[in-house]
């Protein structure tokens, strides 16, 4: 495991680097624009600290770069012109994109298969503990990939469970350098 | 060790009257053997099946009992079948050396009644353990096996295992899962007495067991999960976190966002000195313990005389503010905080330590507070 200190270091500058950029951008910035703004740049920071080495960092890189030009530039600034080049070639690629496609196929033909299902079964009504169970613990692992950025890219459980350990990480510890800051600054403007 | 298999097609052959049952039972163990012969040949198994072979010679007449030794078998399974395999052969034998092998299989009976039952109280330690039940074992076969097992034991010692008896197809099988592991080899999985030896389950249990290890991590990272023990309580418990940090990020940069009209947080003055004397070193993060506290004090301390080297350092070192969800630990950093505070010389009582406390308290979603 990395230095835990110099993550946080590396988060701290990575999110001052991306607010600055954004005020050049755009100077006198309504309130939800700025608290967008930061969020973003949180964001950047938090999964440019862990970019090699889990997928949720680039995944979540990857969509906050797709989302508008303006958020394109803030990435690349902050985490380098080809390195985000290269994520979005990796996430936005037509295979992924089929990929993705393949898998709401999958999921409407689920969903469509349950309803024929139930209105055919409403005769026999066998309920087994067992498949109740399995279908509780399915449903909370796709709850758990929509939350997690990129996790539904991930077939099996014990690699969705890793993500998910660091990903509650980062976000621990981008929460409390916000609410760091935060209490600075109130403290700046009461003194 | 072809001399072993001549004779278990005679021995079968032999048995007629064996049942279906003891039959597969006997081909299926044969089956496992075949391929661990290829995979480990550093058993040096042909000088001890000889060994055996002989060992069984005189107690069992024409009896030459297969060499169940010399692939890693189970035990259960070769107890079990020379139990019953003697009892099959005294039943279609029936002559003059009937009391013989009567008592050969009484005392192979015993033993291996004595075998399964300290498989069942031992079926779960590790294989050490039950290496040791073996080694007491009585008779001329059983100190065959138990060598070979204590030959197999050794060798698995030093792979990663679950703690069951050991199967050939799991081997040959957890050669194409063995990626993760970090030998070059195969993984050694044991399937656990009375559960199915096919190579699909044991790759199952081997994933299952997997994911209840990072389960057991995310209930040490997730707080109050340690009293659930399902996983769909434990999944729900991480989705709600999850959920609730996702949204105090939000609720974070509003706030940010509204306590500064422009984004300047860049402000040299927002980390100076002043502002860290407030803030003392002590630090609660997870998994940073106490290694944190000495370097980030010493730090604080050598920020005294020296200016601060750079500005997200020194601001790093104001970081103090503890996690509030485990509020035990927040007393007690409340209460060094006051204490560092005091030692400075500084119209910063502890009311206005206080009050970046009470900020960030009330910033924190009330769901957190366990």
């Amino acid at each position: 495991m990395q230095n835990p200190r110099s993550e946080k270091l590396e988060f701290l500058q990575k999110w001052m680097e991306g607010m600055g950029k954004c005020t050049s951008l755009k100077k006198n910035m309504s309130l939800l624009e700025r608290k967008k703004a930061i969020k973003v740049s949180a964001d950047l920071a938090m999964a440019s600290t862990r970019t090699e080495s889990k997928c949720w960092s680039r995944a979540l890189i990857a969509n906050i770069a797709s989302r508008d030009h303006n958020s394109k530039v803030l990435t690349e600034h902050v985490i380098g012109s080809s390195q985000c080049l290269r994520l979005r070639k990796a996430f936005t690629s037509s295979s992924f994109s089929q990929l993705k496609n393949k898998r709401m196929l999958n999921r409407t033909r689920k969903i469509m298969k349950r309803r024929r299902r139930t209105v055919r079964s409403r005769v026999k009504k066998v309920v087994m503990a067992d498949s109740i169970a399995r279908r509780l613990v399915q449903k909370r692992t796709e709850m758990l990939k929509r939350l997690v950025p990129g996790g539904d890219l991930m077939d099996d459980d014990v690699s969705l469970i890793e993500e998910t350990l660091d990903y509650i990480q980062s976000l621990r510890s981008q929460v409390q350098a916000m609410r760091c800051l935060l209490a600075t600054s109130q403290l700046m403007n009461c003194s | 060790m072809l001399r072993c298999l001549d004779n278990s097609g005679n021995f079968t052959g032999n048995c007629s009257d064996m049942t279906v049952l003891e039959r597969q039972r006997m081909r299926m163990k044969w089956q496992q053997e075949q391929p661990c012969h290829e995979n480990q040949s550093l058993y040096g198994d042909s000088a001890l099946g000889e060994v055996v072979a002989k060992s069984m010679k005189p107690e069992l007449g024409q009896l030459h009992f297969p060499s169940f030794g010399l692939g890693s078998s189970r035990f259960e399974a070769a107890s079990a079948i020379s139990a019953t395999s003697m009892a099959g052969v005294e039943e279609s034998r029936g002559t003059g050396s009937v009391p013989e092998k009567e008592k050969m299989s009484s005392a192979c009976g015993k033993h291996s009644f004595k075998k399964r039952k300290s498989d069942k109280i031992h079926s779960s330690k590790v294989v050490a353990e039950s290496e040791n039940k073996e080694k007491k074992m009585k008779g001329g076969g059983e100190e065959g096996e138990s060598k070979i097992t204590e030959q197999n034991s050794n060798k698995n010692t030093t792979t990663n295992n679950s703690s069951s008896k050991d199967t050939c197809g799991g081997t040959s099988k957890g050669n194409s899962k063995a990626s993760e592991v970090q030998k070059t080899d195969y993984i050694h999985v044991r399937a656990r007495r009375g559960q199915a030896t096919d190579s699909h389950s044991l790759a199952e249990r081997v994933r299952r067991e997997k994911i209840s290890e990072r389960m057991k991590y995310l209930q040490d990272l997730v707080p109050g999960c340690n009293k659930i023990t399902g996983k769909a309580g434990m999944l729900d418990e991480i989705i709600n976190y999850v959920q609730s940090l996702q949204r105090q990020v939000e609720f974070l940069s509003m706030k940010l966002a509204a306590v500064n009209p422009a984004l300047d947080f860049n402000r040299d003055d927002l980390f100076s000195k002043e502002v860290f004397s407030t803030c003392g070193p002590s630090f609660a993060t997870f998994g940073m313990g106490s290694d944190m506290n000495n370097p980030a004090y010493l730090q604080f301390n050598s920020g005294q005389q020296v200016p601060p080297p750079s500005i997200p350092e020194t601001f790093l070192d104001s970081c103090c503010f503890p996690q509030i969800l485990p509020s035990s630990t927040y007393e007690s950093d409340l209460h060094k905080l006051i204490s560092v505070g005091s030692d400075q010389p500084r119209a910063v009582s502890s009311s206005f330590l206080s009050q970046p406390f009470t900020g960030v308290v009330e910033a924190s979603h009330p769901k957190m507070e366990m």
